[in-house]
């Protein structure tokens, strides 16, 4: 039954899903709290033609996805504060532009229409260890930044408002909040790709929120949920001869599906704190 | 701090947003220790922006306003997301933000001062309780909590008795009355006539001060009416010498702030 696991680029992939596990449950949890589920998708959807660009002009692909989808970011949240908007519309248009603009570079300006499928579902079978190093540092980034912005990014959101009075008055911690949710989209591109990222980055966080109620429980439930579904995914995906990302995917909405309807069956049942 | 010093001054202070006329203009008041301020005024009246001026929020574009104690703001409950997964003492944590530095967690003397101001507003057995999951009141209290944590001196309250029933709303107000006996200056905006004539001090603005002094001497029919304009009516009461005010409520709520 483990037969999978011991073959060298299924371990591979599974040290990437742990790590992004770590990532899923420090940045997942900010991401699903403050609202950002859906910048968080444009965000992968906009590395998408930074991708493409990269591989068409010859340099680090990671570096090219980062840069696009840490412009969009930072457009998203900026121009979603300044018009007094959500970010939805914003998001959902340059989405599209993105992933219509990414393909035109890839069938029309630098003939590479092979490797979209992978850009945008992911690869995570032929990952190699500059993914696995991307992963590390996004999840050593992602702790740290809990580690010291966690607070604020709590208190903001909990009452944007009084934020100033409480002495949060620089949109720093925010802003860095949106360039990690763009260094988090990059680091799981190689697993599951720019339009599956959200079922790493949201999908096991808003699954375990069903079921926790502080921010602690919540975060480490998350890295064991997404590290468990991570581990299933690629079992299955290698057994069924199914695409990895898409897989993890689907085992991430069962769980999710499963867990709300528990708790639409039984409401009574208590939350962890 | 001598009793006699206000904690509080403002002269002619005007203030508003960048770019745009001021929102609230000619205020002139003071708020000495053990003062409770009823805040009266119409949406859109100023009384938000007083309450960002005396925070630092905004400059003054005119005039002067001196502090010799901190300010602190208790939010309506509403304005906080109740379905944060925080507890009651996370909520009061956030108090010790202000007085750390950026990259500090908070420590054993913060949880320890948050536990104390929990303890203060009788909230202490509610510590661990999910804040979305507590009465209005207790939401209520708990953001004071949060004041008290940041060593305010100078209390600012939007609207802190809305929503709460009889029971609370006497509970609130004790709590009131006795964080300044010990030396607070507690400034309520309020649309609550009677409840304002038991505080010690009203000011009313509607884009500018329109009278600032004791209830009893501040609260005439003129004043008022200068105040709330059409929204102010006259009830009869048992003495016809002395007929009741009232406020007609707005048809909805909204804030003197500009959209951001």
């Amino acid at each position: 039954m483990l037969e999978p696991f011991q073959l060298p680029f299924v371990q591979r992939a599974l040290v990437e899903l742990l790590l992004l596990a770590v990532l899923a449950g420090t940045l997942g949890c900010w991401i699903v709290l403050r609202g950002l589920a859906f910048p968080a998708h444009g965000a992968a959807a906009a590395a998408f033609p930074g991708l493409v660009l990269a591989d068409g002009l010859g340099f680090a692909g990671a570096l090219g996805g980062f840069g696009a989808a840490l412009l969009f970011a930072l457009a998203v949240g900026r121009l979603g504060t300044r018009r007094g908007e959500g970010h939805d519309t914003l998001t959902a248009l340059v989405l599209v532009a993105a992933l219509a603009t990414g393909i035109v570079l890839a069938s029309d300006v630098f003939h590479s229409a092979a490797s979209v499928e992978s850009l945008l579902f992911g690869s995570l079978l032929a990952i190699g260890p500059p993914d696995v190093r991307l992963a590390a540092v996004a999840a050593l980034v992602a702790l740290a930044a809990t580690w010291l912005l966690g607070t604020r990014w709590l208190a903001s959101g909990f009452d944007p408002a009084s934020a100033p009075a409480l002495g949060i008055r620089s949109k720093l911690p925010d802003t860095l909040l949106l360039v990690l949710v763009a260094l988090g989209a990059v680091a799981t591109l190689s697993a599951v790709g720019a339009l599956l990222a959200t079922a790493l980055l949201v999908v096991p966080a808003a699954t375990t929120r069903l079921a926790t109620n502080r921010i602690p429980t919540w975060q480490r439930a998350t890295v064991a949920l997404a590290a468990a579904e991570g581990t299933l995914g690629i079992w299955l995906a290698v057994e069924l001869n199914a695409p990895p990302g898409a897989t993890i995917a689907v085992v991430a909405g069962a769980a999710f599906v499963a867990t709300a309807l528990g708790r639409a069956v039984a409401p009574s049942l208590r939350t962890a704190t | 701090m001598s009793a006699r010093q206000p904690l509080l001054a403002t002269e002619n202070l005007a203030v508003g947003y960048t770019n745009g006329p001021p929102v609230l203009q000619d205020v002139t008041f003071t708020a000495n220790p053990g003062q409770r301020i009823a805040v009266l005024g119409p949406n859109g009246g100023g009384k938000t922006t007083l309450f960002r001026a005396l925070l630092h929020e905004l400059r003054p574009t005119q005039g002067t306003l001196t502090t010799t104690g901190r300010c602190a703001s208790v939010p309506q409950t509403e304005r906080s997301r109740l379905d944060f997964p925080v507890s009651a003492l996370d909520v009061a944590l956030m108090g010790t933000i202000p007085s750390r530095r950026w990259w500090r967690r908070p420590s054993r003397t913060d949880r320890a001062a948050a536990r104390a101001a929990l303890k203060r507003v009788d909230l202490a057995d509610r510590a661990e309780r999910t804040y979305g999951e507590l009465s209005g009141g207790q939401r209520q209290r708990v953001l004071i909590a949060r004041a008290l944590v940041q060593n305010a001196q100078i209390l600012l309250l939007d609207e802190p008795f809305t929503g709460l029933d009889t029971m609370s709303a006497a509970r609130l107000e004790e709590l009131l009355r006795a964080l300044a006996d010990e030396g607070r200056a507690v400034l309520i905006a309020t649309h609550d006539l009677e409840q304002a004539r038991r505080w010690d001090r009203v000011l009313c603005v509607n884009g500018r001060q329109v009278a600032f002094g004791v209830p009893a001497e501040t609260l005439t029919h003129d004043v008022l009416a200068q105040t709330y304009g059409a929204a102010i009516v006259t009830l009869p009461g048992e003495d016809p010498a002395a007929p009741h005010h009232a406020i007609l409520p707005p048809h909805h709520h909204h804030h003197d702030a500009p959209p951001h």
